[in-house]
């Protein structure tokens, strides 16, 4: 430890740790916008947490000036003040100032910032603002660099988080900007969608393109029949949307606010999620049985399906060929409910609320299709969603609690565990270890699989498969890590997860912001309390309504319609 | 010889072989292969010279060598014949015969191809002569020119290796670092850090991997430093950096050098491998078990990447952006390993200093900067090139001992150091010494050792714009302030540089330059500011110049005025408008145009010291345009416009007190402004200086009395012979008139303050001169000595030659280039016999029965700058001589008699001026003042500009106290044709006509006899007309 002063306060503050940690850890909070420490991300770009050091020549940033015994920091001066205002006007001179009509209004850290250190006022010259093209190629996210400030974030997050390395910083000064290398439209990169560099942005410089408005008209459309699937960490969010605390199980009330906002059914992607853990299970039993490419990888992220596909496409063979509930729930929706109730399918519209960007992407590929209609027509954003009630004036928090519709509305706790890291390999395994073993686990929670540590292991003995071996990995980086062990032989594992997103689902790039790794746990918290103590079936294969369909419907496992309509293929892409 | 080396007993058998093969020639032909002289021809010469020795069979005697660079950029192709140290410049390959035939065969030197001495016009054979380089003290260079580069042997030969040899078998890594120490030596980057320190600091960072790394980044505008040594020794870099490996223990370095250094990277590939061949890189160094391998990282010529971490970055592959520190590089650098990193210079300093020993290093220089400086000097300066000096020296003497000083008689305005991040040295500070620490309470820095030189034409505030504009185009746009900050500094600097300043822009410019200098992330950034803080520090007028009053004093920005002759005209002539009349032949609208701001274009064609014309972008050309004497042509060839009287509408009467030109200008705009305008005159007629001082052949009489009749035609009153304070009381004035205009004149000689003055046969030049306009009659003895180098002087000087002095001589305490006086007036003197004897001073007046009889005189030397920036005259001890004299005419300034006037009006009675506001009132508040009274002696269009300032600053002020908005002058209406010659070909300027000197000697004829018309016609056409702004389509 090391003892220093800040404002006349005597701190105690760890070796190496910064002088901005030492102070908020005091009580002081020195506003910063470009640090991020979860994600190891201290640039001192902005410049905005500026303080005074005895005898250092100039200002220096909180944010990466570490402490040292007997230093003595002052971090409301007047020349700090005034230096805030300064770099903040800097800022603002060159933000359009569209608050108002701005995706992020409400929700920037730029406004707040501005407002802490009470900048009131633009007097710099500033004929020249940045104008850059909007970066709309893609059908999910939006890119503006009008609005960027420069925080560099969305760098980090996607090269030393992601793995991916897509964006950097291009030109020199004034006209430098954060764009794909090579100056790609963001739709010909090699961008996996994952929406983190959305997460992390502290303006509305990258955004999700809003697709509130095709519900909308579907809703409004009295010839469609519109239904809607909500992916497992949906109930864990929504909340947040309404000002309530991360962590708390909303599914009762969105259930309700669904139907309040037109839907003709209400359903649930943990319907699919089960029936994923029917086909990949069978899938990998299949593949250790028969000599198939092992280790086998799961398939429900779509960032990470396109990540492989980019930066891997020697490995797709490990992929399970099962699409995602997503598109799984998609595929039956216009083939087995509308055949059970008797609709044309042609008037289905299936609508998905997801915690994630990348699944817009995934839902408009052309091989998504096997219903003979789009499986799925719209995909929303939790943020989406939250927009798409608050316009319709419902207030989550006083909501009375719905239930699911029949049949695809029944599902069981392993589905719910699906938005966790690890989730579903708790689920897969607990259903392999019962069909090869004749009988459960003796403890359904396998917990070293949970959590949030990047790269997690377990093995477990199942009965006459032996030793089954699994990892588990989230966040692209430790994809990528998992992927150089596998290209190297290094990999002995028999099933893997792998999650895009940081926690899983919870940490999707459409999750409620800010985000953080706390809120993050809280939410993962709740989906496995939704299994353990909420519902009363924990496994996949005692889904009985997933029975059913195979009964009626499908057959079989890995059958000739599941073939058809569970299971895809996957397509090699350039870098 | 391509043995390995293993220590200082082969590396002393490697000098001895090259020295002995030396020997075996006669002569060395060391030419000069640097960047710069290659592009002057440097090949084509050393193919014509080697053929043509191959012919003339004296391969065998002559041996050529290609060098790097020897400094002397600006006059290259340069070689340097050894042993005997004759310097060649300027080569061509048509001379190579001349120089075989001549000098290599008979042994005489080709006294064309030597260097000229500018002021004495000798030419001197050596270069250790050479004032460029005799004034150098070379310890970095001391190879350059002497080796050649590619050759590792003739490194060692003068000792190359030897420092390594030392280090690696008789030093332990401390007592390297202690030598370093000792020597004192700074970062020569810019920063300054001491070097034994930091090597300290990379020592006792804990680390197996350690790197030592070379900043060959050299990025500054104006900057070429680095290049030059990686050009001329890259040897003595890879040695100092070796010399730091062992130091610090690292088996790995780097050079980081931009790709535009495509030779120094070629001779720093070469010096690699040959010093690996021999073992002095690489495995098992001198067979030590010392392994140090050197890479070169080619950056692609970003700015940034001078900055360590964004090098370091920058060589690990990535975006080459700064990272904030700590973790200092030394301790967590390159793949954060410790990391050693110094500049070129600060490497190439080592090897020296440990060979040599570091306290001799440290006996150079001064008590906080020791040792020497390289500074690459450019700009308006004579001597482009190179040049070594110990720290502390005078940055004057760099600039005019060793830069051969300004070129065209132009003055010097600054010298900028440190290039974008540092700050320029104004005239003032000339005696600066080149110290880290003077530098900065200059408010610059040192820098790596760019010094770009700039003269009277650079604009203060285009120059900050500049150095703005480079910052921004570089900023990586990794932190805010450099990002958009500097973005909003160039913004005002823009606006202001085009005419849109606003006031409070200077402290918005103060405030955000703070702001960026406490908060940028590096280096680059918080010193962006320096060129605005610096220029705002000597330089405010310009920039108040641009923002009040819309004028660039330079004429550099182009919004702010039509051309630079119009620019440079204290009464802004329409110049284009008048030249372009003139090859239009339309001569009564050209007089017209002249009248409109000029009531005296007569007198101005004859008289003016034409400031005009040293602005000129014809000069660029080859000569200026001969504005003067085009001037002179109008009024020669056509009647003036007819002049009416203008009727008095006002009911304010105004008063100026002495009608000289200022005073004239004033009542004629009074006049135009319709007020009752009286002019109350001492002497006899009108004219002031024109008339009393300004002898008739310069300006006949009949000229001036014309264009005073015009202004009396008006209705201007004139009173002669009424001096205030005689004959009508200052106070009367006061109450008859509402405004009074003071302009007076400066009519009275500056004593020498010697004794005797006041002997027989002393007079002032003004006293003199006007005796005789006045036909008093006037003595002038047979050895008249004039004492100053003024345009007074010359006039006496001329004018004692035309009464009979048998021998005229000017005494002058500078060098003739300081002469104050137009050079026509300085060689038509001449011409007439007039002696010039310059650096000399009178120190006491000899007198015999009360008259002067002789004059003692000290020879003078130049000593440190005064505030002027031109070299203060120095007595020089014992020198007194004595020369005849029986006429002494002190021409050496001229005061104002001031006794008269009223005590309200702002006297300074110790300088003899009125002080004045920037509009030319006074702290009376009816009284404004202009013209020599104020100002002291000046030229003629100073006080025409003083009369026309002054009226209008009345006329407002008498307008505003009945409420009416100040009046304008209609705008002419004479349609300016616009014609230009398609191909603009060399002309010289057409030559005036004079008569022959013996027959002007004898009376006061005129003697400038002006254009005829086709000559006129002419030179009018090479005006390029600048004027016209072409819309870009």
């Amino acid at each position: 430890m090391v003892t220093l002063t800040i404002d006349n306060l005597t701190v105690d503050a760890p070796e190496g740790s910064t002088i901005l940690e030492a102070a908020r850890n005091a009580g002081i909070h020195i506003p910063s916008l470009c640090t991020l420490p979860e994600i190891h991300h201290s640039p001192g770009a902005c410049r905005v947490c500026v303080v005074e050091v005895e005898r250092a020549r100039s200002l220096v940033a909180a944010c990466v000036y570490p402490v040292a015994n007997g230093m003595k920091v002052k971090t409301s001066t007047r020349r700090v003040r005034k230096a805030r205002q300064q770099v903040m006007e800097f800022l603002l001179s060159d933000h359009p100032r569209d608050c108002n009509i701005c995706q992020k209004h409400g929700n920037c850290e730029l406004q707040q910032v501005a407002e802490l250190v009470g900048q009131r006022d633009i007097t710099v010259p500033c004929t020249d603002f940045t104008r850059h093209n909007i970066d709309d190629s893609s059908d999910v996210l939006i890119r503006d660099m009008s609005k960027c400030i420069h925080c560099l974030r969305c760098v980090t997050v996607c090269a030393d988080v992601q793995g991916v390395s897509l964006l950097t910083p291009e030109g020199r000064g004034f006209d430098s900007r954060v764009v794909p290398a090579m100056g790609h439209f963001l739709a010909d990169s090699a961008c996996t969608y994952c929406g983190q560099c959305a997460v992390v942005c502290p303006t509305g410089a990258i955004v999700e393109k809003d697709h509130t408005d095709r519900v909308w008209s579907a809703l409004e459309d009295p010839s469609l029949h519109v239904v809607v699937q909500e992916a497992p960490a949906i109930r864990a969010q929504l909340g947040e949307e309404f000002g309530m605390a991360p962590g708390n199980l909303v599914t009762g009330k969105m259930i309700t606010a669904l139907r309040r906002l037109g839907f003709d059914r209400v359903f649930d992607t943990n319907f699919t999620a089960d029936l994923t853990i029917i086909e990949e299970g069978h899938e990998l039993l299949h593949r250790v049985k028969t000599g198939g490419k092992l280790p086998m990888i799961t398939s429900c992220s779509p960032g990470w399906i396109k990540f492989i596909e980019h930066f891997y496409p020697d490995l797709l063979p490990h992929l399970s060929t099962c699409k995602s509930p997503q598109q799984m729930f998609g595929a039956l929706a216009k083939t087995y409910y509308a055949q059970t109730e008797g609709i044309d399918p042609a008037t289905v519209f299936v609508v998905s609320i997801m915690p994630c960007t990348a699944k817009k992407f995934e839902a408009a590929r052309p091989e998504m299709r096997s219903s003979g209609y789009r499986d799925v027509d719209a995909v929303l954003t939790t943020r989406e969603l939250g927009r798409m009630l608050r316009q319709a004036g419902i207030d989550l928090a006083v909501l009375p609690e719905g239930t699911y519709d029949a049949p695809m509305g029944q599902y069981s706790g392993a589905g719910t565990i699906f938005g966790a890291t690890g989730g579903v390999m708790e689920a897969a395994l607990r259903t392999v270890y019962a069909v090869v073993a004749g009988r459960d686990l003796p403890s359904l929670d396998i917990t070293a699989v949970r959590g949030l540590d990047g790269i997690k292991e377990a093995a477990l003995e199942i009965g006459e498969l032996g030793e089954v071996r699994a990892a588990v990995a989230h966040g692209l980086g430790n994809a990528r890590t998992v992927l150089d062990r596998i290209a190297a032989g290094q990999a002995d594992y028999h099933f893997i997860e792998i999650m895009s997103c940081p926690g899983g689902c919870v940490g999707g790039g459409g999750q409620p912001l800010p985000a953080s790794d706390e809120k993050r746990t809280l939410r993962a918290k709740a989906l496995y309390h939704d299994d353990g103590r909420v519902q009363t079936i924990r496994q996949s294969h005692e889904n009985p309504a997933i029975k059913a369909l195979y009964d009626g419907f499908l057959k079989e496992p890995l059958g000739k319609k599941s073939h058809d309509l569970l299971h895809t293929r996957y397509t090699a892409r350039g870098v | 010889m391509n043995e390995r080396i293993t220590g200082l007993e082969t590396l002393r058998e490697i000098k001895h072989k090259v020295l002995e093969n030396h020997r075996k020639y006669r002569l060395r032909l060391m030419l000069c292969g640097g960047t710069g002289c290659r592009a002057s021809g440097t090949h084509s010469f050393k193919a014509a010279l080697a053929e043509e020795i191959a012919h003339r069979g004296l391969g065998d005697e002559i041996l050529v060598t290609e060098t790097g660079c020897n400094g002397f950029c600006a006059v290259g192709p340069v070689m340097l014949i050894l042993p005997e140290d004759t310097f060649y410049l300027g080569l061509r390959p048509e001379d190579v015969p001349e120089i075989v035939e001549q000098h290599l065969i008979k042994g005489r030197r080709v006294e064309r191809l030597l260097y000229e001495d500018p002021q004495t016009k000798q030419k001197i054979p050596c270069m250790h002569d050479i004032p460029f380089f005799s004034h150098q003290l070379t310890w970095t260079m001391k190879n350059k020119g002497y080796i050649d580069p590619e050759q590792i042997d003739e490194y060692i030969a003068r000792d190359g290796y030897a420092a390594a040899a030392q280090a690696l078998f008789d030093m332990t890594p401390d007592e390297i670092i202690s030598e370093v120490k000792t020597s004192g030596l700074r970062g020569r980057g810019g920063a300054g850090f001491p070097t034994g320190l930091k090597w300290d600091f990379a020592k006792g960072a804990r680390n197996d991997t350690k790197y030592v790394l070379c900043n060959a980044d050299e990025g500054d505008p104006g900057a070429f430093m680095d290049r030059s040594i990686l050009e001329s020794d890259p040897h003595s870099v890879l040695e100092g950096m070796l010399i730091a490996a062992v130091a610090i223990g690292a088996r790995q370095g780097f050079i980081y050098c931009r790709a535009e250094y495509p030779l120094a990277i070629e001779r720093l590939t070469i010096a690699i491998q040959q010093a690996e061949q021999r073992g002095l890189l690489g495995k098992n160094i001198m067979d030590t078990g010392t392994d140090f391998t050197i890479e070169i990282y080619k950056g692609a010529g970003a700015f940034v990447c001078g900055e360590e971490t964004a090098l370091m970055r920058s060589i690990e592959g990535r975006r080459g952006m700064p990272r904030p520190r700590p973790p200092f590089p030394a301790v967590s650098g390159l793949w954060e390993k410790p990391s050693l990193l110094n500049n070129v210079e600060t490497w190439s300093s080592v090897p020296r200093i440990i060979w040599g020993g570091g306290d001799l290093y440290a006996k150079i220089g001064t008590e906080t900067s020791k040792g020497t400086k390289v500074f690459a000097v450019t700009g308006k300066i004579n001597n482009i090139g190179l040049v070594e000096v110990p720290m502390g020296t005078p940055i004057g003497d760099i600039i005019f001992d060793i830069g051969g000083g300004i070129p065209g008689k132009k003055r010097f305005k600054a010298a900028q150091l440190g290039g974008p991040s540092g700050g320029c040295i104004p005239a003032e500070h000339l005696n600066l010494p080149t110290d880290y620490e003077a530098i900065a309470q200059a408010g610059a820095i040192m820098g790596s050792g760019g010094m770009i030189v700039m003269d009277e034409d650079t604009c203060m505030v285009d120059m900050a714009r500049y150095f703005m504009e480079f910052c921004q185009d570089e900023s990586c746009g990794k932190c805010t302030p450099c990002r958009i900050g500097t973005r909003r500094m160039l913004e005002i600097l823009e606006n202001i540089c085009q005419g849109k300043g606003e006031p409070g822009d200077i402290e918005r410019l103060e405030t955000l330059a703070n702001s960026i200098r406490d908060t940028a992330l590096c280096g680059l950034g918080q010193t962006a500011p320096n060129p605005v803080f610096s220029t705002l520090r000597y330089f405010m007028d310009e920039y108040k110049a641009h923002i009040f009053d819309k004028k660039c004093p330079a004429g550099v920005c182009p919004d702010l005025f039509k051309a630079p002759c119009q620019n440079g005209c204290p009464v802004e002539m329409d110049i284009p408008a008048y030249i372009a009349l003139i090859r239009a032949g339309r001569l009564d609208d050209a007089y017209q145009v002249l009248k409109q701001t000029n009531p005296f274009p007569s007198v101005c064609g004859r008289v003016c010291g034409h400031p005009c014309q040293d602005r000129c972008r014809r000069s660029q050309l080859d000569e200026s345009l001969a504005i003067k004497d085009l001037k002179r042509f109008i009024t020669d060839y056509t009647t003036p416009p007819r002049v009416a009287p203008i009727p008095v509408v006002h009911t304010e009467k105004i008063a100026v007190i002495g009608a000289g030109p200022a005073g004239l200008t004033a009542a004629l705009e009074m006049k135009k402004r319709g007020y009752e305008v009286t002019v109350f005159e001492a002497l006899s007629e009108a004219g002031g200086m024109l008339r009393w001082g300004i002898p008739a052949y310069r300006l006949p009489r009949e000229i001036l009395n014309r264009e005073i009749q015009e202004i009396l035609d008006t209705g201007v009153v004139l009173k002669t012979d009424i001096k205030i304070g005689e004959d009508l009381r200052f106070a009367d004035l006061e109450s008859q008139f509402d405004a009074v205009y003071v302009s007076t004149g400066a009519q009275k000689s500056m004593p020498l303050g010697l004794d005797g003055e006041t002997a027989e046969g002393v007079m002032g030049a003004v006293e003199f001169l006007r005796a005789w306009n006045m036909g008093e009659p006037v003595a002038v003895g047979n050895q008249v000595a004039v004492i100053g180098g003024g345009n007074s002087a010359v006039d006496a000087a001329r004018t004692a030659v035309r009464l009979g002095a048998d021998s005229v001589t000017m005494i002058y305490r500078r060098e003739q280039k300081d002469m104050p006086a137009l050079d026509a007036e300085i060689r038509a003197a001449q011409e007439e016999g007039v002696a010039i004897e310059c650096l000399a001073d009178p120190v006491e007046i000899v007198t015999e029965n009360g008259r002067v009889c002789a004059l003692k005189l000290s020879r003078m030397r130049l000593g440190s700058f005064d505030a002027s920036g031109r070299r203060r005259p120095v007595a020089v001890e014992g020198s007194e001589y004595v020369i005849p004299v029986d006429t002494l005419i002190p021409a050496i300034g001229q005061k104002a008699e001031l006794e008269s006037m009223s005590d309200k009006i702002g006297r300074d009675m110790k300088k003899t001026r009125i002080h004045v506001n920037k509009d030319f009132s006074t702290s009376h508040p009816r009284v404004w003042a202009g013209g020599d009274v104020v100002t002291g002696p000046a030229m003629v269009i100073d006080a025409i500009a003083a009369g026309q300032k002054a009226a209008a600053s009345m006329d407002k002020t008498l307008r505003t106290a009945r409420g009416e908005s100040p009046w304008e002058q209609a705008p002419g209406l004479i349609e300016i044709p616009f014609e230009v010659d398609e191909e603009i070909v060399e002309q010289p300027r057409a030559k005036i006509g004079e008569l022959a000197p013996a027959h002007r000697c004898k009376g006061f004829e005129e003697v400038e006899l002006g254009y005829d018309r086709d000559t006129a016609m002419n030179e009018a056409r090479r005006c390029i007309r600048c004027d016209v702004k072409i819309e870009q389509g």
